[in-house]
């Protein structure tokens, strides 16, 4: 792409003087436009961002994201979705709306320490985030490898429309699910779901390189497959 | 908040995982049973202090300072001096560690690393008495835990007997009541290198150097510290589960090997003799 | 009395008077923590832990608009020269309440609602300007952590000895000086977040000194900068040439 600007920025560091739309992690004063965070940042088509290289999850609706069992009461599960709160899965959202404490046990579908594929269904900044589990390919995860990285990392393992996903997916036949927020999980065969691992951290550790995809194709392909 | 309960959660996933490997003798991180993870060891790192030592057991990491001062001693031993070890797990180790007073976790982990280093006799302390029944000199040994990553037992206990094996204080001479510090610099009366090993079972598992997650899950704990000379000088269980009695058996012979290892380990990064 | 300036104009520790002591700063050294920094200035040994954004305990302390900001500045007890007791002491409560008050007006606060940042510092080993050393690691930290910030934050003191007024005040200077003023700013924001006096100074004097401390600021922040740009990057400049493929699928 002709004319982007490519800057590493620490906080407050001046990116560009000038009028221009404000992307994320930066503010404006007095037409200086200054980055929030460290990160790269980017001056496009008349607009500013940093795309920053750490940083917790703060969840936006609709996200997928993994999150693990802490608690529950009577009319909620706790989940810990790696976040500055903990999010609410309410019975209900699993029961149905005749959910009644007394009928229904809560341990029988969620346990403490079970881990859940799950959207973020509500979250503003007046209330905690809430959770929903209906919909293919979420509730309760029963099996695979759980690998954390930076969440501000996952674009990144992504990919564009999903182009390092495919990569790393066909390159060890396995599965990755990965949540926004940064918790993926791995199934597959034994030997794959080690490449697999291994790849996530190369593509965390060097996010902000441009041949990545490269990178990542040389590690699967065996040659430094350890 | 949550005090009384261990605040980690490992997932089941996780957990099913761990313990099918531990049956078959392999662990999470892929060490043996009886294997440690990474240790290292620097000394001399804090010039104010008389001996200093930094170490980490994996991603556990605590540091460990000596101060001598002149103190009086208890009416019950008129001619030894004082020994005091203090630990404090600083908020900074863990997003569970709140500042405040020290919850009862902290207070068993700072007694069981005292009872090691006091019980081997370690420190000769009647070698510290200056003026007996009047002075005698106060060795406080203060630990400050920087990150937890399990077996805090055995990381602060090592960065104790490091940081007094090299230790260097001030040399006093004493004629009748009159006390007179010297130029010289000597070592603390060093006796006997003590060693402690923390041993973990998960389910028929035993364990050494349990980290977060292992601690996490485990049924019960045990940690036995042993002397120069293959004794064992102290011991804690820990945790609501049991051990067999083979399994105690053969906890104290873990403690007398590894121990022997750890404690060349240890001479060989403080270059101790 | 003793001479902490010597006839050819250099200090007990041979620095010129307008000289920083020698430092380090590292980020990044702390597994737990959610971001952390660790500086050596002098024989100041700091280590400084960002928890956060997370919820807030006790509850009730939770600001419904913003972020609660604590801060605790505490010394180990074989920090200082003799044993310092292990509860915290007036003066350190002082101090972690300026540290925090410095650091607060870099912070986008407003960003993280109902949530607490816990910055906590731990002095390993003290010596003269333990405070501003550690405001330096904190902001580190804090950025480390990937908190929203207006700015870093950077601190340096200025002092007179003898009558002269120099940079950078090590223990005894401190100790046996006339005046010790720590400073601390916001860089790129051009505001100054702390200020403390200490001793008596004429108004040429305080102009000097201030704006010294500015200069040892200066120094500071370019090694602060430098430190994130190679621990995040490794190196100073980011390819320009390469199309580089979106790293924002996801996004938008």
């Amino acid at each position: 792409m002709p004319g982007i600007i490519r800057k590493y920025v620490v906080p407050g560091e001046l990116i560009v003087d000038g009028k221009y739309r404000l992307g994320a992690n930066v503010y404006a004063s007095q037409d200086k436009v200054y980055s929030t965070r460290v990160g790269l940042a980017e001056i496009s088509r008349g607009e500013v961002r940093v795309i920053p290289l750490s940083g917790s999850y703060i969840p936006r609706v609709d996200d997928f994201v993994i999150g693990k069992i802490k608690d529950y009461s009577a009319f909620a599960w706790e989940v810990d979705i790696a976040s500055c709160f903990y999010a609410y899965l309410p019975a209900q959202a699993v029961f149905g709306r005749d959910y009644s404490p007394a009928q229904d046990s809560m341990l029988d579908r969620f346990k403490i320490g079970d881990m859940v594929a799950a959207k973020i269904a509500a979250f503003d900044r007046t209330r905690d985030p809430l959770l929903s589990v209906s919909g293919p390919g979420l509730g309760l995860i029963n099996r695979g490898e759980i690998v954390k990285i930076m969440p501000t990392k996952v674009p990144r393992l992504i990919g564009k429309k999903g182009s390092m996903i495919k990569t790393v997916e066909a390159g060890t036949s396995c599965r990755l699910s990965i949540g926004q927020n940064g918790i993926i999980v791995v199934n597959g065969p034994p030997d794959g779901i080690a490449k697999a691992v291994n790849a996530i951290r190369l593509i965390e550790e060097e996010a902000h390189t441009a041949d990545l995809t490269q990178k990542v194709e040389a590690l699967l392909t065996g040659s430094g497959g350890a | 908040m949550a005090i009384g309960r261990n605040p980690i959660v490992v997932e089941h996933i996780r957990k099913t995982r761990m313990t099918e490997l531990l049956s078959k003798g392999n662990r999470l991180s892929g060490r043996g049973l009886l294997e440690y993870r990474p240790i290292k060891i620097e000394t001399g790192l804090i010039e104010k202090a008389s001996g200093s030592a930094k170490v980490s057991i994996g991603n556990s990491q605590v540091i460990a300072g000596v101060k001598v001062e002149m103190g009086t001693p208890f009416p019950d031993t008129p001619n030894q001096g004082l020994l005091v070890v203090n630990t404090e797990v600083l908020p900074i180790s863990s997003r569970y560690a709140e500042p405040g007073p020290p919850s009862e976790d902290a207070i068993e982990l700072a007694r069981v690393v005292d009872r090691g280093i006091r019980e081997s006799k370690m420190i000769d302390l009647q070698k510290l008495c200056l003026i007996p029944g009047k002075k005698v000199l106060a060795v406080f040994i203060d630990v400050s835990v920087l990150d937890i990553d399990g077996n805090l037992f055995d990381t602060i206990s090592y960065a104790c007997t490091a940081a007094l094996a090299t230790a260097k204080i001030v040399q006093y001479e004493v004629s009748g009541e009159e006390i007179k510090a010297s130029e010289e610099k000597i070592p603390l009366p060093v006796k006997t290198i003590p060693i402690s090993i923390t041993m973990a079972r998960i389910h028929d598992a035993l364990i050494v150097d349990p980290d977060l997650e292992e601690e996490a899950v485990m049924d019960a704990r045990l940690t036995l510290a042993t002397d120069s000379d293959g004794n064992i000088c102290a011991g804690q269980k820990g945790c609501p589960g049991g051990f067999t009695v083979e399994q105690i058996m053969q906890a104290k012979d873990i403690a007398i090997e590894k121990g022997k290892e750890n404690r060349e380990l240890l001479k060989k990064m403080t270059g101790i003799a | 009395m003793t001479t902490l300036i010597n006839e050819e104009g250099l200090r007990v520790d041979g620095r010129r008077i307008d000289q920083l002591r020698p430092f380090k700063l590292e980020v990044g050294v702390l597994r737990n923590a959610d971001g952390s920094a660790y500086i050596e200035m002098g024989k100041n040994k700091i280590v400084a832990a960002v928890y956060g954004p997370k919820e807030v305990h006790p509850k009730h302390q939770t600001l419904p608009d913003k972020c609660l900001l604590r801060c605790r500045y505490h010394m180990s007890p074989f920090s200082t020269d003799t044993r310092k007791n292990p509860a915290p002491s007036r003066r350190e409560i002082e101090i972690s309440k300026i540290l925090r008050e410095a650091l607060e007006p870099a912070l986008i606060l407003g960003d993280y609602p109902r949530t607490a940042i816990d910055v906590y510092i731990e002095v390993l080993q003290s010596d003269g300007g333990s405070r501003c050393a550690s405001l330096t690691a904190a902001a580190l930290a804090l950025a480390d952590a990937g908190i929203n910030m207006r700015d870093l934050v950077v601190a340096c003191a200025a002092g007179k000895i003898e009558g002269k007024i120099v940079l950078d005040l090590n223990d005894a200077e401190d100790k046996e000086g006339e005046a010790d003023v720590p400073v601390a700013i916001m860089p790129n924001l051009n505001q100054v977040t702390l200020l403390q006096l200490d001793g008596t100074v004429t108004r040429e004097e305080f102009k000097t000194a201030f704006e010294l401390a500015l200069q040892g600021c200066k120094t500071l922040y370019d090694a602060q900068r430098a430190t994130l740009i190679t621990k995040y990057f490794g190196k100073a400049e980011p390819p320009q040439q390469e199309a580089q493929e979106s790293q924002e699928s996801q996004e938008e």
